[in-house]
């Protein structure tokens, strides 16, 4: 469901995630924030109503990161209208730059799960990492096949 | 599923009476930002191509030290600024932080939708790629000695659709839950660093860059994230067609992932367990 209280919520969080983003870019990537402010609003906007599609149809399992991929997928594509403005402005916000706070929460997220790690056998940890492995080359073999054989490498 | 989520992400970003924790977080993370954008990438030549280090990684690794149970454990004064209330609200952050980027990647893909869609075959055969894990992992698992823990363990890379599908057909305190929630486990906390390497190293393989793109999209944003972008660094001609490879990649793996376990990869799990294991006792 949408509620307006949910809404101001994430919009707070959004907002500081904006901010630094531009702040980040700025050190990492000589990216001026004023330059990017049009970028990072048009960004912000899009997640916010990526937020609320998701609220309002929770049977559709669809997360909201890829509602925020599509409409901007959509927003972008080569016959669209709206193509060469939008990819002028969000192209002021620098992809890794958004990268690095999500990797931020995300380490500090884990921290809850440490001692449940601790509990595990060594085994995990050496059947994880062929897991890993095994789901990464097995679809990187077969793209490769077929890649070939399509003549598209 | 896991204890964070007995809280919804709705209450955990309740910014009232939590003002405290919230600010803390940010400037924590803040923090971490501007110290890992100084020391930016950084990458090491080794023999013909180089190990590409991203600021994401470090930003993950910082994030896992400065943690309660972790360097808050010797260093106390850092459980004044992060205790378990400030982790509990970074896990729901993660999926709000995601969104940018979301956006971020719509936009290398939209360009190149004509070159996706030509593509498509590769796209959708190379997500049947997944089942060889079971091929490799499941035989490592039996020969350390695990059971019906390696039925979990290996059926696929036990993103949270996976998680849902074994708790239902076994409970998640089952042999085969135990299992599904360890590789889970090792994904979350590893699975960035892992395949922020990965994706650069595997350029060495000699398998090619567009390949090793459509690979990256195993099921989880940040994995994928870390692993597409070493690449695109790794090989920064073809970063762009690399992007929008890997973001296309994972959401059909999103769509796909969750029926390719119930369908192929549970009963092909399954019965290569009973092969596996009949043997095992022929032999004896």
């Amino acid at each position: 469901m949408v509620k307006a209280r949910n809404i101001g919520n994430e919009l707070k969080a959004l907002v500081v995630v904006c901010i630094m983003i531009l702040i980040g870019q700025w050190i990492g990537y000589g990216i001026k924030p004023w330059q990017a402010i049009p970028g990072i609003i048009l960004i912000l906007v899009i997640s916010q109503v990526s937020l609320i599609i998701k609220a309002a149809l929770p049977r559709v399992k669809f997360p909201a990161f890829a509602w925020a991929s599509l409409i901007a997928l959509v927003l972008s594509m080569p016959f669209m209208p709206t193509a060469t403005w939008f990819l002028a402005q969000t192209g002021q916000v620098n992809f890794l730059g958004t990268t690095t706070c999500i990797l931020a929460f995300a380490g500090i997220s884990v921290g809850a799960k440490i001692n449940t790690l601790k509990k595990l056998s060594w085994k995990v940890f050496i059947v994880a990492i062929f897991v890993f492995l095994g789901t990464f080359f097995g679809s990187a073999v077969i793209a490769q096949i077929v890649l070939k054989i399509q003549g598209l490498i | 599923m896991s204890d964070s989520q007995a809280k919804t992400t709705a209450e955990l970003i309740e910014t009232k009476g939590k003002w405290g924790s919230f600010i803390k977080l940010y400037l924590v993370v803040l923090v971490i930002v501007i110290v890992t954008e100084i020391i930016g990438i950084i990458k090491i030549k080794v023999g013909p191509g180089s190990i590409v280090l991203l600021p994401m990684l470090y930003a993950v690794v910082i994030g896992i030290l400065i943690t309660p149970d972790v360097l808050g454990k010797v260093i106390r004064p850092l459980r004044k600024l992060i205790s378990m209330p400030e982790v509990e609200i970074a896990g729901s952050l993660v999926m709000i932080s995601l969104l940018p980027l979301g956006v971020k990647y719509g936009t290398l893909v939209g360009p190149n939708i004509v070159k996706i869609v030509t593509a498509g075959p590769a796209f959708l055969l190379q997500e049947l790629g997944n089942l060889f894990t079971i091929f490799l992992a499941l035989p490592i698992a039996l020969l350390l000695g695990m059971q019906r823990e390696a039925v979990g363990a290996t059926v696929s890379i036990c993103r949270e659709p996976t998680l849902g599908v074994i708790g239902e057909r076994y409970g998640i305190s089952s042999a085969e839950g135990t299992g599904v929630l360890g590789t889970y486990l090792m994904g979350t906390i590893f699975g960035t660093i892992f395949f922020g390497l990965l994706g650069s190293v595997a350029v060495f393989t000699g398998l090619h860059p567009y390949a090793l793109a459509m690979a990256s999209g195993i099921g989880s944003a940040s994995m994928m994230t870390a692993s597409s972008s070493a690449l695109a660094e790794t090989v920064p001609a073809m970063k762009d067609t690399i992007l929008a490879y890997a973001a296309t990649s994972n959401m059909l793996t999103g769509v796909t992932g969750m029926y390719s376990v119930i369908f192929l990869g549970l009963p092909l799990v399954n019965w290569l367990y009973k092969v596996f294991t009949r043997k095992k006792q022929g032999a004896e």
